[in-house]
């Protein structure tokens, strides 16, 4: 560090103050803990007081509470015997989820109720739960599924279900001619259809079935309501369709209200000396005519097997699931270039993998996506090595959002949201006010010590100290970072290190005082010595901030990140603003009054 | 001007001891893990008139022998109360100490239910492994950022002293609350742990500021023996060690003392581990500095 221009030490010492003032202003407003306390307020004689008064801390749970989510999981389709585990997996996942910025603190935890498993998540402060209730509901179920054994396309029923079915359907039928009857002596059709119809779509409307064109229907309805009947017509017997017996009425037709399609338009030639609107009825002339029908129905339903048979479902879940993927890409297939999603399985996974392949060679294996399948492979060969692909109509945008939705974490069972309520914190209030105070306290025997001890420096540092805590308060409101007392212990960690930067940098100066140096030379020597221990320290302390961060979570990963962002503004407030004070300095006054730096060096 | 240096044999007994006895404690009671770690009951109760303050309820709670209790007011008239699992017959004497207490209303539950831990096994796992690699990283930057000094002692050794003393740290904090948790009962969670971890950063923090006085010395003052260096550099550092810490610790004894109860046990860690990380960077890293050099000049 080169000799140095005092014109630029006052320059710099300008923006510090600035940058003060507004870290400051900006830390200011502070809501009330709870309802019936104050908070701090920007008064209104200060230019711009209701912007300032937007900036909030964010405070964790345990220093104010927030809100407490119970979510119901699904685990019908998990063997019992994996459902904890699959439970702890829907725990993991939405833990990281709701904490991708790491500095959110959540608590998630594991909930059981008569066997039912939940999930708690408790958040803190209130406007971030809807954001979080979405992000969490935006959590993809990823479940790996194999055929069913047990399902089979015909449902085979046995004799006496057979014969059951049978004699319930002959009794339908007969009461479908009843009616039929009923209604072709004049009895009011709509009545009937409100009191026997079995179409929920249509029976409060008295079977009234609108308008419709051919294709509507099934084709027996159809061949009855657009050939046989007449307007105004009843079936004389009632019809029968996969659905069950129907009583149908005609009530009218027409020819449909004609349309052309504008596309068809276009491949019109119009010539010049040709009229547009001759050839515009000559094109609707030259379409198919197009029937529409008003009719009624009234529905009495038959059984089929499906109704006798419990449904089996097709496909039955396999121990793989969401918790176990690992990451996931996006890969462009070799032969057509088309996007691909690709997924990667943890170890545990990729045995699971290996074995529900081998298990299935020749079958297909079913990728299911919120509950939707989104790839249905055959398995050629047993799969080492834990890789899955599923290839599907994507476009690129959709493969990309795919594979960012499963690497924030994919679900293993399905959730619901059953719960919501606001909790206050779990330190109380009692408490966090008593550890303000004493904090404070602590602050101000710290800022008397360094000046008792260090003088004129002391005083000084004791500026850059407040001028630090400013700014990093304010950067927690900016970014922002929650804080919970995990945080606070980095920040006051933090503060600590700030602390001993300056106490390194005075020692120093000392030294150099007592072997005979003037003031300003002392203190660039001092500094620059001072530096590399400063230097080698906060470095050591951010590695090992960045590691927490990296593998860490939720409350780690916190503490972590306000450590880190600690211990940066500390090194910026030793060597900018501690520096600049003191150069500021005059050099002579001080030189003459040597007692204001210490007592050890008054001669 | 203190020998250190002659007299670290004192030093090192003191401190082999302080760590066989927290080694042994650990073992023999081991940490009382708190709910946190274990997962517990949930009990939730609703007040029919207004809700009495927390201290009213941990009072009515401590009759009954529940060991941590976390609580938080939810809704308008709810508590929300958060303990280790219950039997039901303990279940039934909180409500019924609870009930006693509050006679005027009418305590209604709303629900029981047992809850997992908060850490899960995964995040365990991974902290484990975070903090091994961080000790590892600091190892080698300390050795990179030391290498002009590697004589007489190889650079990485500095690294290795660093990790030593702070693995004495964290072993006889750790070993006290393992005491701490068999006499009177006092349960760690996550709190616990990232106290842990602010002493590994500030041991560490400490430690080189003293290493980097060694180095300075060594550089600038060659001609003086490899021990009277270090008593020399570990002099010149130690009121800046005393200061700093002793700062900290203003702000720390403020806070047992006079900040709330609910954070006592998280601050205990801090100041323990503010006083022996300040101890072990004066008394033990740099004395094993002594140590590595007349190792290697005896073989």
């Amino acid at each position: 560090m080169g000799p140095y221009k005092r014109k630029n030490v006052f320059w710099t010492i300008g923006l510090v103050l600035l940058l003060a003032v507004f870290s400051f202003l900006v830390d200011w407003h502070a809501s009330p803990l709870e309802q019936d306390s104050q908070g701090l307020n920007v008064p209104g004689w200060v230019p711009l007081s209701s912007f300032w008064n937007e900036f909030d801390y964010h405070l964790g749970l345990d220093l104010k509470g927030g809100t407490h989510l119970v979510y119901q999981t699904d685990t019908s389709d998990i063997d019992s015997r994996d459902r904890e585990s699959a439970v702890e997996g829907v725990r993991d996942v939405i833990e990281r989820r709701v904490n991708a910025f790491g500095v959110s603190e959540p608590v998630v935890q594991t909930n059981e109720v008569d066997g039912e498993y939940r999930i708690i998540v408790e958040l803190a402060g209130v406007s971030d739960v809807n954001q979080a209730i979405t992000m969490i509901g935006e959590t993809p179920l990823l479940e790996f599924k194999q055929q069913n054994p047990e399902y089979s396309e015909q449902i085979e029923l046995t004799p006496e279900q057979q014969q059951e079915m049978d004699e319930y359907n002959k009794q339908v039928e007969l009461k479908a001619i009843d009616i039929n009857n009923r209604a072709l002596a004049g009895e009011d059709f709509d009545v009937l259809a409100r009191e026997f119809s079995e179409d929920p779509g249509s029976k409060d409307k008295g079977g009234d079935l609108g308008w419709t064109s051919r294709g509507v229907f099934v084709p027996e309805f159809d061949r009855v309501l657009f050939e046989d009947l007449d307007v105004g017509q009843i079936t004389p017997a009632p019809i029968k369709t996969q659905f069950g017996y129907h009583i149908i009425k005609k009530i009218d037709e027409r020819q449909a209200v004609d349309t052309v399609d504008f596309e068809d338009l276009n491949d019109l030639e119009i010539g010049e000396d040709n009229n547009k609107s001759e050839v515009l009825e000559n094109a609707i002339d030259n379409q198919e005519p197009n029937m529409e029908v008003w009719s009624k129905h009234i529905l009495i339903a038959t059984k089929s097997e499906v109704d006798f048979a419990p449904i089996v479902d097709q496909w039955e879940n396999t121990a793989l699931s969401g918790k176990h993927l690992e990451r996931a890409y996006v890969e462009y297939d070799q032969t057509t270039g088309d996007p691909e999603v690709s997924l990667e399985f943890n170890d545990e996974g990729a045995e699971l993998f290996e074995q529900i392949t081998a298990d299935n060679i020749g079958k297909p294996v079913a990728i299911f996506l919120d509950q939707y399948p989104i790839s249905v492979p055959n398995v050629r060969e047993k799969i080492t090595g834990g890789r899955a692909v599923i290839t599907g109509r994507f476009n690129l945008t959709e493969a990309k959002e795919l594979v960012q939705r499963l690497n924030a974490g994919a679900l293993p069972v399905p959730i619901e949201i059953i719960s919501q309520q606001t909790v206050g914190p779990t330190l109380g209030k009692v408490s966090v006010n008593k550890s303000i105070f004493a904090g404070l306290i602590g602050l101000a025997a710290v800022a008397l010590f360094m000046i008792l001890y260090y003088r004129l420096p002391g005083l000084l540092s004791v500026l850059a100290l407040s001028i630090y805590t400013v700014v990093v308060l304010m950067v927690f409101k900016l970014l922002p970072v929650t804080l919970t007392l995990a945080g606070v212990a980095g920040f006051i960690l933090s503060i600590g290190m700030a602390v001993d930067a300056n106490v390194l940098i005075f020692e120093r100066l000392k030294e150099e005082l007592r072997s005979g140096r003037e003031f300003s030379g002392a203190v660039e020597e001092g500094f620059k010595r001072a530096w590399t221990s400063i230097r080698d320290s906060n470095i050591s302390t951010l590695l090992t901030c960045a590691i927490l961060i990296w593998f860490g979570s939720s409350i780690i990963k916190g503490f972590a990140i306000t450590l880190a962002i600690g211990v940066l503004i500390s090194m910026f407030s030793a060597i900018i603003i501690t520096r600049s004070f003191l150069r500021v300095l005059n050099a002579d006054k001080v030189n003459k009054h040597r007692w204001l730096v210490g007592r050890s060096l008054k001669h | 001007m203190i020998n250190i240096i002659q007299k670290r044999n004192i030093f090192f007994t003191i401190s082999g001891i302080l760590v066989i006895a927290s080694i042994v404690s650990l073992l023999v009671w081991g940490l009382n893990l708190g709910i946190d770690f274990t997962g517990g009951s949930l009990l939730e109760i609703s007040f029919s008139e207004n809700r009495p303050e927390s201290t009213a309820v941990l009072d009515a709670l401590s009759e009954v022998d529940l060991g941590e209790i976390r609580l938080q007011p939810t809704g308008f008239s709810e508590y929300i109360i958060r303990t280790r699992d219950l039997s039901e017959e303990e279940h039934q004497q909180v409500l019924a100490g609870l009930r006693e207490v509050f006679q005027s209303q009418d305590l209604v539950e709303n629900r029981f239910e047992s809850i997992g831990p908060v850490i899960g096994q995964e995040l365990q796992q991974k902290a484990i492994i975070a903090i091994a690699i961080a000790l590892i990283v600091i190892i080698l930057y300390i050795a990179y950022t030391f290498r002009k000094v590697s004589k007489p002692v190889a650079s990485w050794k500095y690294g290795i002293s660093a990790i030593i003393a702070l693995g004495h740290d964290i072993l006889i904090v750790t070993g006290i609350f393992a005491l701490l948790g068999y006499l009177f009962e006092v349960e760690v969670g996550i709190l616990f742990v990232t106290a842990l971890l602010t002493v590994l950063g500030y041991s560490v923090n400490d430690t080189i500021v003293v290493f980097d006085r060694v180095r300075e010395n060594l550089i600038y003052r060659p001609k003086d023996t490899f021990v009277d260096t270090i008593n020399h550099s570990v002099n010149e550092t130690i009121t800046r060690s005393i200061n700093t810490s002793l700062t900290t610790l203003l702000v720390l004894l403020s806070l047992y003392f006079l900040g709330g109860t609910t954070i006592k046990e998280f601050v205990l860690v801090l100041i323990l581990g503010t006083v022996f990380g300040t101890y072990s960077s004066i008394f033990i890293a740099s004395p094993l500095l002594v140590v590595w050099n007349q190792l290697k000049k005896k073989s």
